[in-house]
């Protein structure tokens, strides 16, 4: 059975006193013609059976069924009678204690009474004869129970998905942030370098323009029919000079350098923020038929601060067909998987597999490091909420089991294996896109 | 100009080699440089020859530019240590000042003349402490006496922060306490202080400048931000221009702060008796608009202090950039 709350004993006794009807029980020898007349009056209409006390003890009760298998008898009544109750009674009613929780008297009752109903049951506080409940009131009152308990619940499942997405907002931005640190780094050092090349080339660029003007000037002289000679030896020695100051500082020579890795720079953060684009795909968060090697490139990009000479990454990527999935999504699991894996590796002999395959149906790619592994026991609980290894404030524990339910939202699934000391496989599964999968088949066909 | 042999060495680290050859045409034929991307090569060379600047990446995949200066700093202390990084991260700024003792935290992308200027008083600095240290052992100069009645103040709105500071020194220094920049400037025009613990808002005022100022006017005042506050570069200016010794989380934890107080205490004594490693801690100038009027204000406070007590010379005015 379903136990809704274990009650505090306060308020369970409130619930079965709320039960409770005083019935003035008979005594044993009291006879059954007067005990059937008893069970007759108005105020045990509703009631099952009669109590039967000695004292304060309960020594049983008689119910509407004894009197009526007697009356319906032919003699019952001269047989029966006369007799006392203690004859025909029943020695082991259904005996409740006044403190017990609703819950377990219910169960108590639910499990002993009989089929048909026939008999209620005796109420008691410290073994002593208290009063009657009915069978009715009580399945009645746990019905009732049961209801608050649903609407409880249904408030508590509200709350919890509440939260649950503010948690999943919560990691999101956790890697959002770890995302931002990396990407801005990535960006940082191109541009390092780019804006202090291009502040030398500006005072290159002022040395060069000088001897420029120095040889126009000279040829302006010379052009002149009848130019001062003195002048222009001396104009011609000095911009000799000035150019021979330039090429032997090298300084032609850096120019080009500095221009060639300017460029790289700019076009290394141009790639970072197609890639960055192409990663989030802001513009279509929906569905579309992707290529996971691509995918996997751009987590790469755009990590690659993280793994860059710490870890040696080797790809074998198929010519997979297309998957139909949400690329920012996707690119969410990979990236997770990804970080994890790097973080795994704690030696500086790291390697990172990354593959891809396909049969009939599936594409699957495999993440595979040589990092420190997982232990049996907590490759059980990788895909839980909340679980996580890293030490607090390092990890909310929800990256993974975001990734599982993006992956199973995709009909695909993500299977792990690990060897501790050895390393680790994720192994992530999605369906073919349709159309490239019957046109596969059509193939094979 | 100088010759190749008398000039100073400076290092240059970097896991991307295009900054390297962009830094390396920005120095080239000012210093001796020494450039790699492997962070043991750079520790092997600075044992073996006295390099006076080293500027380093943070992020790089064998040693992170925090660990690297930390090990400079302990194999040649005279070093300047300069940290060129592509991003903040705060764990590198509090290691980088606490352990690395750092003169510069420079964010890619700089800007050449700034670099150029900050790399040549570094290594200015630098010539005079190995110079320095050269005569000292030279001619065998002592140590200075432990003068020991430099007092520490507290500053900070948490009286509890003062009580457990008096805790841990016990009778062994006077500890002031301050709830405001106000308090905490006449206190340090009238008593010795050596070293102050301060949190970063009191009163519901940034003491981020004022700590600045101090450093800036008092180079032998050594500075112990205590502080659960985590702006990264407000930490980056106290490093490069308000010099600061250490920078403590809070809740404060006694052990580490009984620790670090005792060398800020070792390091103000050294700063007082050597006017050569006091240059050491020479910071950048203040140029925040917001920051500038916040320190006009408290140098003409100043000013009033002293024309009263008239202790000390007339102070430089703070140019509005």
């Amino acid at each position: 059975m379903l136990v809704i709350s274990s009650a505090p004993a306060a308020n369970a006794a409130s619930g079965l006193m709320a039960l409770l009807r005083e019935v003035v029980p008979i005594a044993p020898d009291t006879s059954v013609e007067e005990a059937a007349e008893k069970m007759l009056e108005p105020q045990h209409a509703g009631l099952l059976c009669l109590p039967v006390v000695l004292g304060k003890r309960v020594v049983g009760v008689v119910s509407r069924q004894h009197f009526n298998s007697i009356f319906l008898q032919r003699f019952g009544r001269d047989l029966w009678g006369r007799r006392p109750v203690s004859d025909l009674m029943n020695r082991q009613p259904l005996l409740v204690d006044i403190e017990q929780p609703l819950e377990a008297a219910a169960q108590f009752v639910s499990t002993r009474m009989g089929s048909p109903i026939s008999e209620d049951f005796v109420l008691m506080r410290d073994g002593q004869y208290l009063g009657m409940g009915r069978v009715l009131d009580i399945l009645a009152a746990m019905q009732s129970r049961i209801a608050l308990g649903a609407s409880k619940l249904e408030d508590a499942y509200r709350q919890l998905k509440v939260s649950q997405s503010a948690l999943v907002q919560n990691e999101k931005m956790a890697s959002l942030g770890q995302m931002v640190a990396g990407v801005a780094h990535e960006i940082n050092t191109p541009l390092g370098y780019v804006r202090n090349n291009v502040e030398m080339l500006q005072d290159m660029f002022g040395q060069l323009r000088e001897v420029l003007t120095q040889y126009c000037l000279l040829g302006s002289m010379m052009a002149d029919e009848n130019f001062d000679e003195a002048a222009v030896s001396q104009l011609l020695q000095q911009a000799t000079a000035a150019s021979l100051d330039l090429q032997q500082g090298g300084l032609l020579e850096d120019a080009r350098t500095l221009f060639e890795d300017s460029l790289f720079g700019v076009d290394t953060i141009k790639e970072l923020a197609i890639n960055l684009r192409d990663f989030s795909r802001v513009d279509s968060a929906k569905l579309a038929d992707v290529n996971v090697n691509d995918c996997l490139d751009q987590t790469l990009s755009i990590t690659n601060n993280v793994f860059k000479g710490r870890v040696e990454i080797i790809k074998r990527y198929e010519d997979v067909p297309l998957v139909n999935a949400s690329p920012s999504q996707f690119n969410q699991v990979l990236l997770n998987i990804l970080t994890n894996a790097v973080q795994a590796i704690e030696h500086d002999k790291g390697k990172l597999l990354l593959k891809t395959e396909f049969d009939e149906q599936w594409v699957h790619v495999s993440i595979v490091d040589n990092g420190k592994g997982i232990t049996q026991e907590n490759l059980k609980k990788i895909f839980d909420p909340f679980f996580t290894t890293k030490p607090v404030g390092q990890g909310t524990g929800l990256g993974l089991s975001i990734s599982y339910q993006i992956m199973r939202a995709h009909g695909g699934n993500i299977q792990v294996a690990s060897v501790p000391g050895r390393g680790t496989r994720f192994r992530i599964s999605l369906p073919r896109a349709a159309s490239h999968r019957a046109s596969s088949l059509e193939a094979a066909a | 100009m100088n010759s190749p042999e008398t000039r100073p060495a400076i290092l240059l680290i970097d896991d991307e080699e295009r900054i390297l050859r962009s830094l390396e045409i920005l120095f080239r034929g000012r210093y001796r440089l020494h450039i790699t991307t492997d962070p043991q090569t750079a520790l092997t060379t600075i044992a073996r020859e006295p390099v006076h600047v080293v500027v380093s990446d943070q992020r790089m995949p064998l040693m992170s530019g925090a660990d690297l200066l930390r090990e400079v700093r302990r194999l040649s202390p005279n070093t300047m240590r300069i940290l060129l990084t592509g991003y903040s991260e705060l764990d590198a700024i509090v290691a980088s000042v606490n352990e690395g003792e750092i003169f510069r935290y420079v964010n890619k992308p700089w800007m050449a003349a700034e670099l150029r200027s900050t790399v040549e008083q570094a290594s200015g600095i630098a010539m005079q402490m190995f110079a320095a240290s050269q005569q000292a052992v030279d001619s065998r100069i002592p140590e200075p006496a432990a003068a020991n009645n430099s007092a520490i103040l507290v500053i900070d709105d948490d009286v509890t922060v003062f009580s457990a500071v008096k805790e841990i020194v016990g009778y062994a220094q006077t500890v002031y306490y301050a709830q405001s920049l106000e308090q905490a400037f006449m206190l340090l025009e009238r008593e010795p202080i050596g070293v102050i613990i301060s949190e970063l808002m009191v009163a519901r005022e940034s003491l981020t400048t004022a700590l600045k100022m101090l450093k800036s006017q008092h180079p032998e005042v050594v500075t112990i931000v205590m502080t659960p506050f985590r702006d990264t570069a407000v930490l980056v200016g106290l490093i490069n221009q308000g010099q600061v010794y250490r920078i403590l989380p809070k809740p404060l934890r006694a052990g580490p702060l009984g620790m670090n107080i005792a060398s800020a205490l070792r390091q103000h004594r050294l700063l007082s008796a050597s006017p050569v490693l006091r240059q050491r801690h020479a910071v950048e100038q203040i140029s925040a608009p917001e920051e500038v009027s916040v320190a006009n204000r408290m140098m003409s406070f100043l000013g009033r202090l002293r024309g009263r007590t008239n202790v000390w010379p007339p102070l430089p005015e703070i140019r509005q950039s």
